[in-house]
């Protein structure tokens, strides 16, 4: 029998259908009674700008392939055409499910006494005059009506704003021709307004754009208004931007921002059974064909939804919020640069607080002793306080270096504004390298103490956001191994134009070795596998689509190596396949909080190494950003790890079981339910509980609090 | 012992380096490095002047480093250029450029200093050099236009020799040659083999060499990388260096490069280092491959920390040095037991006179070297002694002396044989300034007097001892021949001497019957 062509088309799943049964985990959740009903609000808010984002970027990417003649098919055997065929049913699919979930939620909402209106046929009286009252207040002075006529060409209208489209004749000729008029719905205003709810306890809601069409006249006063309906547009939003000729990439990113308002149109959301006047002259201006257009049946762009999660009154329809951990190693913990030195440190958030990390920064930022401070920014708080750390450190005459990712898709003006700020500071800020996203998480700390210099480093799997460190799962490390540091080091010399040092001690690096790196752990182990040794993986990531990868993985697979993979999101791989995949298994695990740490683990015979990193197992992260891969090697950190891969392979309550078909399933009721998200609250609560006890007693009240039902 | 933070800086000729190294309890640590690829060498090398946009870069990576050192709060660096550098026509402007624009001095080393930096960067590497040099060794240090190999016998610097087989330089050969691809390995070997077998003929002979030590910026890289999770970071066998280098032979550039992490561009480089490499094994029989993968930068330091004692050397680099004066000697048929004689003689006077000669322990080896080849030049010509000496000298590269301490001895030696020139300009030592030609007359002065107590090159005296007291050197002898012909040279050379310390020397004879 000859060896299996393990780049065969078959064996992999098209990347972007894989995406949509992302999404659709994600709307499971906002399907899943079990789970409080304005936290399934948020997951179905969340369904609504992930595929926002997914057109912007994914499909408009699709199409400019197509449009350029580019035929080239993915490793699922797909040109572009073809995948935007099939994404067209399934995005449609998706959205009819959206919004049929949408319809049960807001149904369940009222009868939990929040209701929001779908339009103003409910409105009592008294509710009239106020949401009349509002628009003539608040929302007139800043709408601007626009009227499309020979002399008023069709107006620019922006990326995924909402707006008002009506079909108007002028009042005093009823034979003449109809035109074309049109209002963006404003966001500087509340999308959702809260009506006064007449003899009841519970909360009464009107959408803006209601109260805006029942005002409409007021806006085209020599007008009737025929017909009117609501419509949205999606357009191209990844920035195009040749760093080697943009002579100031902070610039060039400034301008190419603005310029995404104004992308081709990919997308068009419109009314359910809206006029069809106002289709064609819709779909001819924006010249966005049949199957881009959606039909909605109900209210255009969901992500209002998240705003009514910030709704008072309402704890019991929301999950108890967590609040992270004090982390063991650092309860009393006067001295960070001790701890660190005493033993390395690891973090598992949100489950333990983020606030070491930015202690650690804020400490080093007035210690005497640090000479250097140096740190990769990939997307940041509001305020963060990271950032106004390290100003201070630049201000206290420490060599601040920063490299802000200012391509952080979605948080370049965000990255633009620290950068400014952090220059000013007299920060060193570096803008990463050409043709490369810097994507690893690191810090760096230069001291010089008694003994003599030593490097202090922290490595993540998370961004350095105080504010998504509690939303999102990562792991994180502290040390002060002199490997580590040397290593640290050197990455942050070669992110500011040097040369890549002759050796390597501890850590790997995208993209100049660690796909290899990858590969060969995978083949180290399908090589044990041949020898008749225990081989074993259990991987954890984001997404998995990189072919050499994968195949890498099929040949360990049919070698006998048992095959563990935890893929929250996209998973091209193909499970099940005879004499390909039968020893691999993909699960994700989709909970309140997002998964988004990566951890490696290869049995290594015996010899069990782990690993933690920055990176996918996706071409962008190993060959087009900047990347590290890190080894966790002490002991009792090993085994920490090893109990949070094996906790999240228990999990029966929030996994779902990639199948042969390529579907995903959750676990069947009978099983005991196991959520990993909520055991790791426990544990984090245990841990810290027990580490406080026998300190003051006063401390516990600071420690906390709720634990998630 | 509190720690104390360096900076040592390499201006080389396609890359500059800097490394932060501090010094401990432990010895030198390294605690920062960066490089930075710039191309100095084809400016200098073809149009013989460094183009104004390389300065200005130049200067910027140099204004970088300096930052850097500023952020370590370094106070105390060491910054060398070597050949490019060096050769370039406008040097002085260059350093002055770099200096007003940096605030960072750069001295320029020779090619026999910088080799001996290289060859102290590999010393720094302790227990493993140590283990290393106990066989017979051979360093073979790639630069980009010369290479330079050092044999060592019995962990002593025996001979050192520098030959125009560079990178750089033999990839620039082959391409004027416009040779077919397949035909390059070939064409190398020749080139390298041609200089190889005279070495081999002058230098290796009978010698058993079992390691061969690599300094250089490709092949070492390569092999640190490929061995760092063995139990031997940095060694290799010569099977599997052999087995390395047919892999080389066969592989596409892009395979290789991405297989071994290199530089698309600099593949070719990597083969010819791998092909001079080859040839050395194959011409000493060397078993064993040893790529410390050290810099110039290492050197630096190690010497730094050497000449500031903050940092204890089992290895004595000065007898290197004379080793290859020695062996520099024996090429030119000095008469060993007389060199040991008038070195035993210069030095005791040397040492009786350090109240007054104000000279240093760097100005006595310089002696040392003067005494050990006072005569070289008798193997040109016994008539034109001196002439041929100074010039036997000034053509030969002393492994570890700079070009002016070279010329230092070359003058010693001259000036041994004939009158001393007062007039500097007339000396030729003018260039020099007045520093080195008060040492130049201080030193010949006690070359002299001691060449004049062995006129006769029969090593009369068993001993001899030297005390100062007052303006008079009594130098002691003892010895029951007669030493009236040794009386009488001595008088002549006394007046000199006297004239340049002030001090009287005579000889008491002690006569042992």
């Amino acid at each position: 029998m000859g060896k299996a062509d393990f780049s065969n088309p078959e064996y992999y799943y098209n990347r972007e259908l894989s995406w949509i049964l992302f999404d659709k985990r994600v709307l499971s959740e906002a399907n899943d009674k079990t789970i409080p009903l304005l936290e399934r609000i948020k997951f179905l808010s969340i369904t609504a700008s992930n595929l926002d984002e997914f057109f912007m970027i994914r499909v408009a990417s699709l199409k400019d392939m197509d449009n350029a003649g580019y035929k080239k098919p993915d490793i699922a055997g797909y040109n572009p055409r073809q995948q935007l065929k099939l994404l067209n049913v399934a995005t449609h699919d998706l959205v009819k499910e959206q919004y049929d979930v949408y319809d049960t939620l807001v149904e369940q909402l009222r009868e939990k006494g929040i209701d929001i209106y779908k339009d103003d046929s409910r409105l009592t009286k008294k509710q009239a005059v106020f949401a009349d009252r509002f628009f003539e207040d608040y929302v007139y002075p800043v709408l601007t009506p626009m009227a499309v006529d020979s002399s008023r060409p069709f107006p620019l209208i922006r990326n995924k704003s909402l707006n008002i489209g009506a079909i108007v004749r002028k009042k005093e000729d009823a034979t003449q021709d109809y035109e074309f008029a049109t209002v963006q719905v404003p966001s500087v205003l509340p999308r959702i307004v809260e009506i006064p709810n007449e003899g009841t306890e519970g909360k009464a809601y009107i959408l803006l754009e209601k109260i805006i069409e029942r005002n409409i006249d007021k806006l085209f006063l020599n007008y009737d208004i025929l017909s009117m309906c609501e419509f949205r547009v999606m357009r191209n939003a990844d920035l195009a931007i040749d760093e080697e000729e943009a002579a100031d990439l902070l610039k060039e990113i400034e301008k190419q921002v603005k310029k995404r308002q104004w992308g081709e149109a990919i997308r068009l959301e419109i009314n359910e059974g809206a006029d069809s006047r106002l289709v064609n002259i819709l779909k001819s201006e924006l010249k966005v064909k049949r199957e881009e257009r959606y039909s909605i049946a109900g209210p255009l762009d969901l992500t209002f939804l998240m705003k009514m999660y910030d709704i008072k009154g309402y704890d019991e329809l929301k999950e108890k919020e967590y609040t992270p951990q004090p982390v063991p190693a650092l309860i009393d913990c006067t001295d960070i640069f001790e701890a660190i030195r005493k033993e390395d440190i690891l973090m598992h958030h949100p489950y333990e607080s983020f606030e070491p990390v930015v202690g650690f920064v804020k400490t080093a930022s007035t210690d005497p002793d640090v000479l250097a401070i140096k740190q990769t920014l990939y997307r940041v708080s509001g305020n963060s306080p990271i950032v106004a750390a390290l100003a201070e450190a630049a201000e206290n005459g420490k060599q601040v270096t920063v490299l802000v990712e200012l391509k952080a898709r979605f948080d370049e003006e965000n990255n633009i504004v620290w950068a400014r700020k952090l220059e000013q500071a007299g920060c060193h800020v570096i803008y990463g390298l050409v043709g490369l996203k810097t994507h690893s998480k690191i810090t760096l700390v230069v001291r010089k103490e008694e003994d003599g210099i030593r490097r202090y480093v922290h490595l993540g799997t998370g961004n350095y956001n105080d504010s998504t460190a509690k939303r999102y799962t990562d792991v994180g490390l502290f040390t002060c191994k002199e490997a580590i540091g040397e290593d640290a080091t050197a990455v942050f010399n070669m992110l500011s134009g040097y040369s890549e040092p002759a050796g390597w001690n501890k850590l790997s690096l995208a993209p100049l070795w660690l796909k290899d790196r990858f590969i060969y752990l995978i083949g180290r182990e399908r090589d044990n596998a041949l020898a008749g040794h225990q081989a074993h993986i259990i991987a954890k990531m984001n997404s998995l689509c990189d072919p050499d990868v994968i195949e890498a993985l099929y040949e360990a697979s049919s070698a006998g190596v048992k095959i563990e993979l935890i893929v929250r999101g996209i998973c091209c791989l193909r499970v099940g396949i005879p004499g390909v995949s039968e020893n691999i298994t993909v699960r994700s695990i989709v909970g309140n909080f997002l998964e988004h740490s990566r951890i490696f683990y290869f049995e290594n015979n015996k010899k069990p190494e782990y690993y933690c990193g920055s990176a996918d197992w996706m071409p962008r992260n190993l060959e087009r950003r900047v990347e590290i891969l890190f080894p966790v090697e002490q002991d009792n950190l090993k085994e920490r790890l090893k109990s949070i891969l094996m906790t999240e392979l228990n999990d029966t309550k929030k996994a779902h079981n990639l199948q042969s078909d390529g579907t995903y399933k959750k676990m069947s009721r009978a099983r005991k339910s196991i959520s990993s998200q909520q055991i790791f609250c426990e544990e984090a609560f245990s841990v810290a509980s027990k580490a406080i006890e026998g300190t003051d007693k006063n401390d516990v009240m600071q420690t906390r609090r709720f634990i998630p039902e | 012992m509190a720690t104390k933070l360096f900076a040592a800086i390499d201006v080389g000729s396609y890359e500059l380096n800097l490394k932060i190294v501090e010094f401990g309890p432990n010895g030198m640590r390294e605690v920062d490095a960066v490089r930075y690829r710039l191309d100095l060498g084809t400016d200098t090398f073809s149009t013989g002047k460094v183009s104004i946009e390389k300065v200005d870069e130049l200067c910027r990576i140099i204004g970088e480093f300096a930052k850097i050192m500023k952020s370590y709060h370094v106070t105390e660096y060491r910054a060398y250029g070597t050949s490019a550098i060096r050769e370039t026509k406008n040097t002085h402007i260059l350093i002055d450029q770099i200096e007003q624009r940096t605030g960072i001095r750069i001295d320029v080393i020779s090619n026999s200093e910088q080799r001996f930096l290289d060859y102290k960067s590999v010393a720094s590497k302790g227990d493993d050099f140590d283990k290393t040099i106990g066989k017979g060794t051979a360093i073979i240090d790639i630069g980009g236009g010369s290479i330079q190999i050092s044999l060592f016998d019995n962990d002593k610097l025996d001979v050192t020799q520098n030959m125009k087989l560079g990178v750089l330089r033999l990839r620039e050969r082959l391409n004027n040659l416009a040779a077919k691809p397949s035909r390059h390995g070939a064409l190398l070997d020749e080139m390298i083999g041609a200089q190889l077998s005279v070495f081999d003929k002058l230098y290796l002979k009978n010698r058993k060499i079992e390691n061969l030590i690599i300094v250089d910026d490709y092949i070492s890289p390569i092999t640190l990388k490929r061995t760092m999770d063995s139990d031997t970071p940095g060694f290799i066998n010569a099977e599997r260096f052999e087995a390395f280098f047919e892999r080389l032979k066969v592989m596409n550039a892009v395979e290789f490069s991405r297989k071994y992490s290199v530089a698309l561009e600099n593949i070719s480089l990597v083969f010819v280092s791998a092909q001079i490499i080859r040839s050395v094994i194959a011409l000493t029989g060397a078993k064993t491959i040893w790529c410390p993968g050290v810099s110039l930068c290492e050197g630096i330091a190690y010497e730094y920390g050497e000449s500031k004692k903050l940092l204890v050397s089992p290895h004595d680099f000065e007898e290197d040095i004379v080793a290859c004066a020695r062996n520099i000697g024996k090429r030119y048929m000095s008469d060993d037991k007389r060199s040991q004689t008038l070195e035993s003689i210069c030095m005791t006077i040397f040492d009786a006179m350090k109240k007054r000669h104000g000279l240093t322990e760097r100005d006595r080896l310089l002696l040392r070297i003067s005494t050990i080849l006072h005569d070289c030049g008798k193997y040109i010509s016994l008539y034109n002694l001196a002439t041929c000496s100074y010039d036997i000298i000034m053509s030969t590269e002393i492994i570890g002396l700079s070009h002016a301490e070279r010329e230092i001895v070359a003058n010693v030696v001259k000036f041994n044989h004939r009158f001393f020139d007062y007039d500097a300009t007339v000396s030729g030592v003018e260039h020099l300034g007045e520093e080195a030609y008060m040492k130049i007359a201080k030193l010949t002065a006690i070359l002299r007097v001691a060449n004049g107590l062995d006129k006769s090159q029969k090593q009369k005296f068993g001993c001899i001892k030297a005390t100062l007291k007052d303006d008079v050197l009594t130098i002691t002898v003892r010895t029951n021949k007669d030493i009236t012909y040794e009386r009488g040279m001595f008088e002549m050379r006394a007046d000199f001497f006297e004239e340049v310390f002030c001090v009287r020397p005579q000889i008491k004879h002690i006569n042992k019957l």
